[in-house]
């Protein structure tokens, strides 16, 4: 099974990118797995991470890009410091292995967002960022 | 010993639901001055719902937060049926069975996260555990078959109320006077055998071990269970007519720390003549007291120590069986150790399951239901017992069915003076007059405040009943601007 995770909150503007990623890959609906929205990863997605293939994290990013998005491996991570509210990638990978003994393959796409305020909807920039992370994703990934 | 004054900050207080401060203050001779728990966030629920529908309330104010949104939807949603017209008792059976469903789906789910993520570091680890070890993580990796069941038992609560809500967090169970949907068989069916997500037999009986994991735990640690952070209180909670634990819809109930009633079994329509609301300019949280007990002595703790404190017995019989047990302990006295809430929530996990397990094979559950006619009135209070707590909702709307008052008060809100408490127990009793204050000894103010769970985001909803001062303060640490708003 192939699992993509958004993670986000689209009530704070290009926050929301990794959630607006998931909406239109729902709406062309040719991936083939599961997709699930959070705000924030939690430690019961190790249970579930566990049980695929494949996972990709699509995430917003507040650096530079040069692309204004990148896309790379992702692996998991004794070292990250993490607290049960903020768990990064890497993290739940970790916990997934230590308790599952799973280690799928994973991957992150990280698309640069401009503007974190409180407001529903994308800026400009991170629209057109979306774009082509997008077009990336459909070509270059064996979805 | 030193010679100057001094300010220890504990900033943020971790594994907790929300953002606080500790802040303590020593004297030259570094005896503790006070100590205080502060709540730093501002949020302006009860404000900016003004003017919204009625029935939009569940809705909206289950935003305040992410960890237990459904009890501020059933919370609202109670109090929103009696302004649609119709009381609890009145709503159609397999209405309030669903929302019933859901409410144990929660705390079940809640207490679960507690315990596993939150609370499990500082009792496998100890409180002077180095940092690292002090998170779920660290558990997982040295205790992985309670980690694995700890992520099963909050992922069959979540799983649960996204089988009712629609979605694990901010979903739609309730509309006013009723439900959005009821249960399909196949939805029913999927949490009475094992999937994935472990049927609800496993979930009794993990639940039963936990139990007997922490009663292994007291019986090798019980100088500091008993000791740690204990202080007589008062304690409140809602009891079903025969005095049993009510989760739901039940009557307010408080004892003294003797086990003297100080609330004789109250109706919720009665609480604004029972309780008062003190404020104080270091902290955003209110300070709830029972009035004829006054600010100073009629503060009561909430939550599941709290409700086996003032309950006679439990209805299922499994967690009736350890409730006896539970007070035993404390030969039938109210059980003021503040760390035998981790206890009693657990006690409250194996209830929540053994519910679970009744309504979901309850027939009607799969039935439909009809919401009867509005009969408007112009307010509505709700009260049901989250899982850190008494949780009450108060609404009022004009004759448009516009908002024109809410007040919320938080199961947070009640532990506030208690957790201000158990900071200056730990102050007192681990800081004062220490040379040296370690990492471990900060710790144990934090172990103090997190066996209330508390859920800083949710107690701090008011606005316009305290003043919000804004300091400005240059790089040498002058200030430049001041703007203080004072009271509405």
């Amino acid at each position: 099974m192939n699992l993509l995770i958004g993670i986000g909150n689209s009530g704070r503007s290009d926050d929301g990118l990794g959630w607006a990623f998931l909406d239109r890959i729902q709406h062309e609906a040719r991936f083939p797995g599961d997709i699930e929205y959070r705000y924030q990863l939690q430690v019961e997605d190790a249970e579930l991470i566990s049980r695929t293939e494949h996972v990709i994290f699509v995430d917003s990013y507040r650096g530079e890009l040069s692309d204004g998005f990148q896309f790379e491996p992702c692996h998991a991570s004794r070292d990250t410091e993490f607290t049960s509210h903020v768990l990064p990638p890497g993290a739940i990978l970790h916990l997934c292995s230590e308790l599952y003994g799973k280690s799928p393959r994973a991957d992150q796409l990280l698309i640069q967002g401009s503007s974190w305020e409180l407001r529903t909807g994308l800026s400009a920039e991170a629209k057109t960022r979306l774009d082509r992370a997008l077009t990336f994703f459909r070509t270059e990934l064996p979805f | 010993m030193s010679t100057t004054r001094r300010k220890i900050t504990i900033d943020p207080v971790t594994r907790v639901e929300g953002h606080g401060r500790v802040t303590v203050q020593l004297d030259e001779a570094g005896k503790v001055e006070r100590a205080r728990f502060h709540i730093v966030e501002f949020r302006g629920f009860e404000r900016f719902i003004q003017g919204h529908p009625y029935w939009e309330a569940p809705l909206l104010v289950q935003r305040l937060c992410g960890i237990c949104p459904v009890s501020h939807h059933l919370a609202a949603a109670k109090a929103i049926d009696q302004i649609y017209g119709v009381d609890p008792e009145d709503l159609h059976p397999t209405a309030t069975k669903i929302r019933r469903l859901l409410h144990f789906a929660q705390l079940f789910q809640s207490h679960a996260l507690h315990f596993f993520y939150l609370a499990s570091p500082d009792l496998l680890f100890g409180m002077d555990a180095p940092v690292e070890k002090r998170s779920v993580g660290a558990v997982a990796m040295e205790h992985g078959d309670l980690a694995r069941k700890g992520i099963q038992m909050r992922q069959f609560g979540q799983e649960l109320i996204k089988a009712l809500a629609g979605k694990k967090i901010h979903g739609i169970t309730a509309v006013p006077g009723g439900v959005h949907k009821t249960f399909h068989p196949e939805e029913r069916d999927y949490f009475l055998a094992d999937n994935e997500t472990p049927s609800i037999d496993t979930m009794i009986q993990w639940s039963q071990e936990v139990v007997a994991f922490i009663k292994d735990y007291h019986d090798t640690h019980f100088r500091w269970l008993d000791s740690f952070a204990s202080y007589p209180s008062g304690h409140l909670g809602l009891v079903s007519k025969e005095g049993a634990l009510e989760l739901y819809d039940g009557r307010m109930r408080a004892i003294d720390s003797h086990g003297n009633v100080t609330l004789n079994d109250v109706h919720s329509d009665n609480y604004l003549k029972y309780f008062g609301e003190g404020v104080e300019k270091w902290s955003y949280m209110k300070f709830p007291f029972l009035r004829h007990l006054g600010r100073q002595h009629g503060w009561n703790r909430v939550g599941p120590l709290a409700r086996l404190n003032v309950c006679d017995s439990i209805s299922t019989p499994l967690a009736n069986a350890e409730l006896q047990e539970f007070k035993a302990y404390t030969n039938g006295r109210p059980n003021n150790h503040t760390m035998h809430s981790h206890w009693a929530r657990l006690i409250e996990i194996l209830h929540c399951a053994e519910q679970i397990k009744i309504l979901l094979n309850e027939p009607d559950i799969l039935a439909e239901v009809e919401r009867p006619p509005v009969n408007r009135r112009p307010e509505g209070i709700g009260i049901i017992e989250a899982p850190r707590g008494t949780l009450i909702h108060h609404y009022k709307a004009d004759e448009k069915g516009s908002i024109t008052k809410c007040n919320l008060i938080v199961s947070t809100t009640h532990n506030n003076e208690p957790m201000n408490q158990a900071v200056q127990w730990v102050a007192k009793n681990v800081l004062d007059g220490q040379k040296e204050i370690t990492d471990g000894m900060l710790n144990q103010v934090e172990v103090a405040i997190r066996a209330y769970d508390p859920c800083l985001s949710c107690a701090t909803h008011a606005m316009g009943q305290m003043p919000l001062k804004l300091t400005v303060f240059n790089v040498a640490g002058d200030v430049v601007a001041e703007h203080v708003k004072n009271s509405a």
